[in-house]
């Protein structure tokens, strides 16, 4: 399950969301380096984990801690860029760290990249225009999913945490679990359709209320 | 739409309260599995390059990515911790400073300079740049080849930093039908420009298509305007009608 990161001030859950955002918005702002200490010595470690969890690649302890300084680098450059009505921190910093690896592993295949007219930001790029009512429920969105998530039976939460944690395809889930390529694919079908009515279920509850 | 009952409705669930009013109607979307694999970083590249110019144009799928981004946070909150070298905040310091050069003048300096040398290479491979989605303006070049593949249909292959997937622009003129053909690999269609139609659909821009490996189709385009497409191919189409290519030339002016 979900393991609450036992800090001192801040209570797990949303209220910790929102306490990670407001540091990031202040790096972002002012250049903050207290907060940026702070968000630091949060995250850096959570990165660290993500990346040698990751059995997809093998990442040895030194990959991951250039990772760990590739994205906190990138972190404190973007910050600027962060919009707290957006984005939860953690979400933030998520496509941060999955655009440093998507780099770094083409990186290591360079002959192929030399003459790419694109480059990873331009892929998965999280500036699209919406509108600001999409803002919003943006961050709504965010709180419930990040709830909802731990309460998925187990089957999907982990065919779903394969997926995210370990940088896999589907096809490669499939083949290092042994399962057939169609149950992983609506394990994950299914605890996202879980999560969205879940979502929903939610929302609903919130306009009611 | 490629394969059943995917998480994802293809034609807005209602999937929040109020999100009724979307810009342009799009019917066809990437599946839950591809929009899962393109925000966990795992979709390979000439396929995130369809998925993310969709997304530029999609509001809904914009917001089921903004969930599975969130899902991602969720993930990287739930990580277990391994503590980082001891000098690790003191040398990401000393990196932040020897990176400290305004970098975001030259990325602005650089995002128009782009901006300026699109417009130039649309016009010069007879494309209105306007409406298509960034990520597809960056990929044109200087000099789009086009190919001639029948009378209805020509292509021009991207450089796209890999070598996996075929990504191309295929045009396909006013009324113009496209010979039969089947892949030996998954192929993604977004339509960009005007609209073409096949034995299941009628298809206008934004509309992502995905077909399975074997299965044949003749798309056909519009009358009123000609059909640009972005594809992208696990390995390149071959042509299965009874007489090959030969045929293409008279398969194109038959009418529709
Ligand atoms: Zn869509």
């Amino acid at each position: 399950m979900a393991n609450p990161t036992p800090l001192t001030t801040v209570k797990p859950g949303e209220q910790r969301t929102d306490t990670w955002s407001e540091l990031l918005g202040r790096v972002g702002e002012a250049q903050d380096q207290h907060a940026f200490k702070q968000l630091f010595d949060h995250f850096a470690p959570l990165i660290k984990g993500f990346c040698l969890n990751n059995t997809n690649q093998s990442f040895g302890n030194d990959a991951a801690e250039e990772i760990v300084q590739e994205v906190m680098l990138k972190v404190w450059q973007k910050a600027p860029s962060y919009d707290p009505s957006k984005a939860a921190a953690s979400t933030w910093i998520y496509t941060v760290m999955r655009n440093a690896r998507i780099d770094m592993m083409r990186r290591n295949k360079r002959h192929q990249i030399d003459n790419s007219p694109i480059e990873v930001d331009d892929l998965w790029d999280e500036d699209s225009t919406t509108g600001p009512v999409v803002q919003f429920q943006r961050l709504r969105d965010e709180e419930v999913v990040q709830a909802s998530f731990k309460i998925l039976p187990n089957e999907q939460r982990q065919a779903l945490t394969e997926v995210y944690m370990k940088g896999k395809s589907h096809s490669e889930v499939a083949s290092e679990t042994g399962l057939p390529l169609g149950t992983v694919k609506s394990r994950v079908r299914m605890g996202l359709q879980k999560l969205q009515a879940h979502i929903a279920g939610t929302a609903h509850a919130k306009v009611q209320a | 739409m490629n394969h059943t009952a995917s998480g994802r409705s293809s034609s807005g669930r209602p999937t929040l309260s109020n999100t009724s009013s979307s810009p342009a109607i799009i019917n066809h979307h990437p599946d839950a599995n591809m929009l899962v694999e393109y925000a966990s970083g795992s979709l390979p590249w000439g396929l995130s390059i369809a998925v993310s110019a969709h997304l530029q144009l999609c509001q809904h799928c914009q917001q089921q990515h903004a969930k599975l981004s969130a899902l991602g946070g969720s993930c990287l909150n739930d990580a277990p911790k391994e503590a980082v070298n001891d000098d690790a905040f003191s040398r990401l310091l000393s990196n932040i400073d020897k990176a400290s050069t305004p970098a975001e003048d030259k990325v602005i300096e650089h995002c128009q300079q782009t901006a300026a040398q699109t417009l130039v290479n649309a016009k010069r491979a007879g494309i209105n740049a306007e409406h298509l989605p960034r990520v597809v303006k960056k990929l044109l070049p200087p000099q789009l080849r086009w190919q001639k593949i029948s009378n209805a249909l020509k292509s021009a292959r991207l450089i796209t930093g890999q070598g996996k997937h075929e990504v191309a622009f295929h045009k396909i003129s006013k009324g113009g039908k496209v010979v039969e053909h089947d892949h030996r690999g998954l192929e993604v269609t977004l339509v960009l420009e005007g609209s073409f139609s096949d034995e299941e659909g009628i298809y206008c821009p934004g509309d992502f298509l995905v077909r399975e490996p074997g299965q044949v189709h003749r798309p056909t385009a519009s009358q009123n305007q000609d059909c640009l497409c972005l594809s992208v191919c696990e390995a390149p189409v071959k042509v299965t009608g009874l007489l090959g290519t030969l045929l293409n030339p008279f398969l194109s002016i038959q009418p529709a």
